[in-house]
């Protein structure tokens, strides 16, 4: 038997069980009363940063291209030559899968096929399948989302800020790599990286929906048992060049075939601690409406004058190897807006807390927290990040209540000029 | 006015949509509206500024606000749009209803007093969305579909109108806009756990009741203008410089009818919507042509639109691989596998759209326009598609017609 953990959020009105199978896989449960949809979520502490390890099987070290992780997620969504999205869809059931630095989740949609899109998904992730054919084919599909992304401003300005500040950690890598180091890919590599990060005690299993937890939690492992590889691999090592503290270049332009041009301002910052991580969110989502959203004098004065249409956002990412703060926003002058931002910043920085403003905005992010419960899709990501960040479930709602006006103001004290970068998509 | 209320206890929330749905005959009131939409999301009497509606909505919990605007065929539907935390879930169970219809009051039925410069200012917000529109290739390249099938009718129009007509909009303009825009039939639809808000119809007709100036109902309004459209094949070519080129496809159904809805459903899903479908497995997984591949059913319009991001040498064979799945679909060459599948995938699709109280409204309003039917359920719905017959694809699969063909990509492309 397992023994089961219950976390319970008295303003969501909602609980997460979670329980460690004896293998080293946990499980977690979102119970959502009434809900048709349940959502299944089999993932991997394992994503696209992840490229120097220790073979497992070899016990040697070794390098892998850019972007396998993200051709392993597409290589594992696949059954002997049928596409596991086309599996799913056969039951009636939605399906997909998704890569970014530090995960890789596989997960199904479904309101009637619960046991069996369980045992679809597992059948799936612990049978991989990997022949020189169906690599080779793969390449081709990948490429053409690799072309996709290229033509995608709102993504190259991100991944652009993100070259800019980072000058070894791989998050400067697109998640999908490039045509030409996938090309580099064979199956070998792909069974050498999944017999080192799909081992359980590296993995979570996910349910959000109105589902019996105990039975649940029962399904799940009765499937995992069918297979033989589930020994877990407690000795993970992974290398990552050292990442200084100093960002590469101050600014990265790039044109493209568009009208409106885009901006990033980045802040790299230093690293932080799960607690923080989610910490740093809350005061940065806090002060992104308090200094950016149509609340501000910031946003009213630049839109009034015509520079801004739109928003501008702020946003805290962090992980075990980076953490910043990104700006965004899109402008017709956009060099100009850019220079109002950094100044605006420094100015804020000298600036007391506006209190009432700041406990107007608490109350609306709680508001924010709630209303977003209604949505399941939005309650898996809360607990994936809390996993990933090994935190307890709800601990962004008590971190958000304990939030003080000192806290922000010693958060903004960290964004200045030696550490901030720019990127701009413009017209060509 | 008609007041619709869907009930469901699981949410946390109350989601209210304030429609006003519109006949466009003059397709000048595209921008006009995109502009008045854009001035009435902004500010009222009471409320002078974007950052004062802001700060009152987030002392309201952070309810959110927004005016939408959309084309639902022929017809165009401005929607004010608002939702809100339901008094269960709030210290010391604060009501906010009472708070939230004079709002939404105020917001509609109380406009500021407009000057020159803040409608030069939306111009100027509605012209940089006209110019924007080719940021987004694939969403492009599908609205160029639709636009080359539904030319010189309202939905043919691009949302915002056209830049000319933007340019040229004086403050009178918006002031008859707003005149007009008051006179149009009004439907409000509510959705979220409405078991403590068992007055909330006498609530809101005791709030709008004397500001509505039109009796007519949603369902009395005519949202198809095309009545017999010649056939006219197209192929259209635009220069882009992108890695990768975008190939979209309009198809005209004939001759069908709004009970032709489920069969056109059911064929949309076995052709492009599921990882299971014809152009999934063929275009990408069979031929690796294209990541993102997909058709799309226009409902109120009767049209198809397919679309894909491809290579630009791969053009000729994504057209033909296209073609023949068209032709097999209307050969009845559909498996068993993929006729199932399709069908299981919409009664989950169905199934899941009630845990959502946007998708709730959003269909309620839809099936008003189209079956003029206040009473259809998601089980009638799930039903009538059960129902569908192979030969029920068949038929309708025969009324398609391939007629225009768009393509977006570099200089070698065209």
């Amino acid at each position: 038997m397992y023994k089961i953990t219950v976390e319970h959020s008295q303003e969501l009105d909602e609980s997460t069980f979670s329980t460690t199978l004896s293998n080293g896989l946990k499980v977690f449960i979102c119970k959502k009363k009434n809900f048709s949809k349940k959502i299944g979520m089999f993932g991997t502490k394992y994503g696209s940063v992840i490229n120097d390890f220790i073979d497992i099987t070899t016990g040697e070290r070794t390098k892998v291209p850019d972007g396998i992780a993200h051709f392993l997620e597409h290589k594992l969504f696949e059954k002997e030559g049928a596409n596991a999205l086309d599996l799913f869809s056969k039951m009636g059931v939605s399906s997909n899968a998704y890569t970014s630095f530090d995960q890789t989740v596989y997960f199904f949609e479904t309101s009637e096929k619960f046991e069996e899109s369980i045992a679809m998904l597992v059948k799936l992730i612990k049978e991989p399948y990997f022949t020189d054919e169906n690599v080779q084919k793969e390449q081709g599909i990948i490429g053409q989302e690799i072309s996709m992304y290229d033509d995608n401003p709102n993504f190259m300005v991100y991944f652009n800020a993100l070259r800019a500040m980072y000058q070894k950690n791989p998050v400067r890598i697109d998640i999908a790599g490039t045509i030409e180091s996938i090309s580099h890919i064979t199956k070998e590599m792909l069974y050498t990286c999944y017999n080192t990060f799909y081992s359980p005690q590296n993995m979570f299993f996910l349910v959000v929906g109105d589902v019996d937890v105990e039975k649940t939690i029962d399904i799940i492992e009765e499937n995992i048992k069918k297979y033989g590889n589930n020994v877990p691999n407690t000795e993970i090592t992974t290398f990552m060049e050292e990442e200084p503290k100093e960002i590469t270049q101050k600014e990265i332009v790039q044109k493209m075939d568009i009208y409106l041009p885009q901006l990033c301002i980045g802040y790299k910052l230093d690293l932080a601690d799960g607690k923080n991580i989610v910490k740093n969110e809350c005061i940065v989502s806090i002060l992104s409406d308090m200094y950016f959203s149509k609340l501000s004098y910031f946003f009213e004065k630049e839109y009034n004058e015509g520079k801004v249409n739109d928003s501008i956002d702020m946003q805290y990412e962090g992980s075990d190897s980076f953490s910043h703060v990104i700006i965004s926003t899109t402008a017709v002058n956009i060099d100009e807006v850019e220079k109002d931002i950094l100044e605006y910043i420094n100015k804020i920085k000298n600036e007391p807390i506006d209190k009432e403003l700041f406990e107007i905005i608490k109350r609306k992010k709680i508001g924010e927290m709630i209303l977003a419960s209604d949505s399941l899709n939005i309650s898996y990501r809360r607990i994936i990040d809390s996993i990933l960040n090994d935190v307890d479930v709800y601990t962004d709602m008590e971190m958000l209540k304990s939030i003080t006006p000192e806290d922000l103001q010693e958060f903004l004290a960290q964004l200045n000029d030696e550490n901030q970068v720019s990127s701009k998509i413009i017209a060509k | 006015m008609k007041i619709y209320k869907i009930n469901n206890e699981k949410f946390k929330s109350i989601y209210m949509s304030y429609n006003f749905t519109i006949d466009i005959n003059d397709t000048k009131y595209f921008s006009y509206y995109a502009v008045l939409a854009s001035l009435m999301a902004k500010s009222s009497q009471k409320y002078a500024t974007q950052k004062e509606i802001e700060k009152y909505l987030n002392s309201l919990y952070g309810a959110s606000f927004d005016v939408n605007i959309e084309k639902l065929g022929d017809l165009y539907n401005l929607e004010f749009r608002i939702e809100f935390i339901n008094k269960k879930f709030l210290p010391n169970n604060e009501e906010l209803l009472e708070k939230i219809l004079n709002f939404l009051e105020e917001m509609i039925y109380n406009p500021a007093d407009w000057t020159i410069d803040n409608i030069d200012r939306e111009k100027q917000f509605i012209l940089e969305r006209i110019n924007e529109r080719k940021d987004e290739k694939l969403k492009y390249g599908v609205q160029r579909a639709e636009e080359l099938l539904c030319q010189g009718e309202p939905f043919g129009t691009f949302l915002y109108g056209e830049k000319e007509v933007v340019e040229n909009i004086a403050l009178e303009d918006i002031k008859t806009a707003y005149s007009e825009l008051i006179k149009n039939c009004v439907t409000v639809i509510i959705s979220g756990n409405l078991d403590e808000y068992s007055d909330i119809e006498e609530k809101i007709e005791s709030k709008f009741a004397s500001h509505i100036l039109n009796d007519i109902k949603v369902q009395e309004l005519q949202y198809n203008n095309n009545t017999g459209k010649e056939f006219k094949y197209e192929e259209v070519k635009e220069y882009q410089d992108t890695t990768q080129s975008v190939l979209s496809m309009g198809l005209r159904i004939n001759d069908c009818n709004e009970q032709d809805f489920y069969a056109l459903n059911l064929y949309n899903a076995i052709l492009g919507v599921t990882p299971s479908s014809k152009l999934f497995q063929n275009v990408r997984e069979k031929e690796s042509l294209a990541y993102t591949v997909r058709s799309r059913y226009y409902r109120f319009k009767n049209i198809l639109v397919i679309f894909a991001g491809i290579n630009k040498e791969n053009y000729e064979k994504a057209v033909a691989v296209i073609k023949e799945q068209l032709e097999d679909m209307k050969n009845g060459n559909i498996t068993d596998v993929e006729f199932n599948s399709a069908k299981d995938s919409l009664l989950a699709d169905l199934l899941e759209w009630n845990d959502s109280k946007v998708a709730m409204e959003k269909m309620k309003l839809s099936n008003l326009i189209a079956f003029k039917d206040e009473n259809i359920t998601i089980d009638m719905m799930r039903e009538k598609i059960q129902n569908v017959t192979l030969e029920d694809v068949i038929k309708v699969a025969n009324k398609v017609k391939l007629e225009k063909i768009f393509i977006l990509g570099g200089e070698d492309n065209v």
